[in-house]
Order: structure tokens, then sequence, then C-alpha cells
């Protein structure tokens, strides 16, 4: 066994193994364990072994993005891997529509649509909850806060009388609540989105059963 | 562009029958994942790369067409050792009959007896 064969197999596992990060961990495991397995037996085959052979076996192997492919299209597992797409979508759809009113929300959500990494039930939960993002939520407060609204009394043309209520006033405790409601939902479907999202942290894998 | 095509319909109809292949290599006698794999390599344009027999593998094994055990290995690692189960044989003789009729079908067209 040459060092350089042994660092060409391992450098083969460790990117397939990462490719197959979209697969059910136990899936994920038995496929890099298998195909470690194949790897041994067709070394142990080689009338010799150099670097040569080894870069030829793995060919045969195919390249790990292939087989991890195939792995989810036999499995109907879709690829979460999050990318540009997925990042500008989650986003556009919480702060999108404050950063750009409504023209951001809208882009986050051609992204969310755009991107194969989540199911429909997903994407339309992305969209329902809630248009605008945070926008609404804000635009609400701000209203709470800043606003006011006024009833002037004219007569003949000159202002008898103005009566002003605080925006904070006007919407009372069900605004305080329809408020907070609207800044978390978009921030928990978010979080949501993104949590259905994989992380690629390796899962390492065993050579053979039994083996620590 | 013909060729593109041709290869896309040939990749098509390796990915359809490949798993009745790998049942039929696995009926009648077990084998381990590289032997199986040599087996079926070693039939001209069955296999294009080695390592998608084993996603199949797995997803028969867990469609319960096919079923494992673990055997020691004279040399090296224990070996994972595939053996198809009774409704793997099902599924191939199904398939064979289903075959049989739809190639028939396709060279009495493709080699003109049909007007014969």
């Amino acid at each position: 066994m040459t060092s350089n064969a042994d660092r060409l197999v391992d450098d083969y596992l460790k990117r397939l193994d990462r490719e197959l990060g979209d697969l059910p961990r136990q899936r994920r495991r038995e496929l890099t364990e298998e195909i470690a397995g194949h790897i041994v037996e067709a070394r142990a085959d080689l009338p010799v072994e150099n670097e040569a052979e080894i870069r030829n076996l793995l060919e045969r192997l195919g390249e790990p993005a292939d087989i991890a492919a195939e792995s989810r299209e036999r499995f109907g597992v879709r690829r979460r891997q999050a990318g540009v797409v997925e990042i500008l979508a989650l986003i556009g759809l919480l702060v999108g529509g404050v950063i750009l009113p409504i023209i951001g929300w809208f882009v986050g959500l051609i992204f969310l649509w755009v991107s194969a990494a989540w199911t429909t039930r997903e994407r339309l939960l992305g969209t329902l909850v809630v248009p605008g993002g945070l926008a609404p939520g804000l635009l609400l407060l701000m209203f709470g806060v800043y606003g006011e609204a006024c009833t002037r009394v004219l007569q003949d043309g000159s202002l008898v009388s103005e009566t002003c209520t605080e925006g904070s006033e006007l919407l009372g405790l069900p605004g305080g609540i329809a408020i907070v409601l609207l800044l978390l939902a978009p921030l928990a479907t978010t979080a949501f989105l993104a949590l259905r999202l994989r992380c690629s942290a390796p899962v390492p894998y065993q050579p053979s059963p039994g083996s620590a | 562009m013909v060729d593109e095509r041709q290869d896309a319909l040939l990749a098509q109809m390796r990915r359809g029958t490949l798993q009745y292949c790998v049942l039929a290599l696995l009926a009648s006698e077990e084998r381990y994942g590289f032997d199986l794999v040599r087996g079926l390599a070693g039939v001209d344009g069955m296999v294009t790369s080695e390592g998608t027999i084993y996603p199949l593998l797995s997803r028969l094994r867990r469609d319960g067409l096919v079923e494992s055990t673990w055997q020691e290995s004279p040399s090296g690692p224990p070996r994972r050792y595939y053996r198809a189960t009774d409704a793997g044989r099902h599924a191939l003789d199904e398939f064979k009959r289903e075959w049989s009729r739809f190639r028939d079908a396709v060279d009495t067209l493709v080699e003109g007896r049909a007007d014969t």
C-alpha cells in the first residue's frame, strides 16, 4: 500500500460522503460503507498497485456527485443544499420588503419557488406566512409609535377644533398582539425553512461494521 | 444531436432494466457487492459507472426485493452478501414475461415483420 493511493481513496470517500449529505443518515452510512468495501476488494484484486491503477479504479466507480445524484433519485430525496438561491430567498422573504418595499419580498418569493430545495407545502408556507415578511409588522409598529389620527372640524373654512388620537391608542391591545404575531410569524417561517436545508457536516463513516 | 438523444435513450433503458438484471444475478446465488458489479460490468453496455449500482442495491433492499447478510471474507473485512428474496424473484418473473412480450413487439415493428 502506498500512501499516495491511500490518500486518493480517502479523498474520494470523503467527497462521496459529503455529496451524500441529502440522504437519511443510515442510507448515507450504508452507501459509503459499501463503496469503501468495493474499493478494498478492487484494490486487493489489482495485479500491481500504483497511483495510475487506483485512479482507474476510482474512475470506473464514477464521480461521487453522480453516485449521489443516482442515490437521491433512487430514494426520491431532494437536493437540499443551501446555495446562493436559497439564501437570497430567505433574506428576500424576511427583510426584502423592508429594504425595497414590496419588490424586495417578491424577489425573495421568486427565489423560493425557483429553488428545488423546498417542497410545495414548504413553499406555500413561505408565501403565506407572512406576505411581505417583516414589513407589515414593522409598518404597524411604526404607526403605533409615531402615528396619530386627527379629526378637524372646519366652519366657514376656518379651523374650529382638532382632536388627535395617538396610534398606540387606536391600535390598542388587539393591535399590539397583531404586531407581535406579524413580527414573530415570518421569523418562525424563515427559521423553519432554513432548518429544512441541510448543513453539510460530514457523518463519519466506518469502513466495516463492529470496528470503532 | 442524434447521438446525444440516443445516449439519453440508452441511459433510460439501462436505468429501467438494471434492477431486473441485478435481481437475475442474485436470484440463484448470493453475491457481495464487488462480485455483483463485476458480473454486471462483464456484460458490455450494462454499467457505465460501477458506483451507481450501490444506491440501486440499497433501494432494492429497502423494498424487500433483496436481502443481505454479513459474512467473513477469507481476506480483508467482512462482506455484505446479497440475495434475492421471494418477492424479488417474483418481480423478476413478472418482468421476464413482460420483457419478452415487449421485445417481440418492438422486434416485429422495427424489423418490418408487421407487414408480412
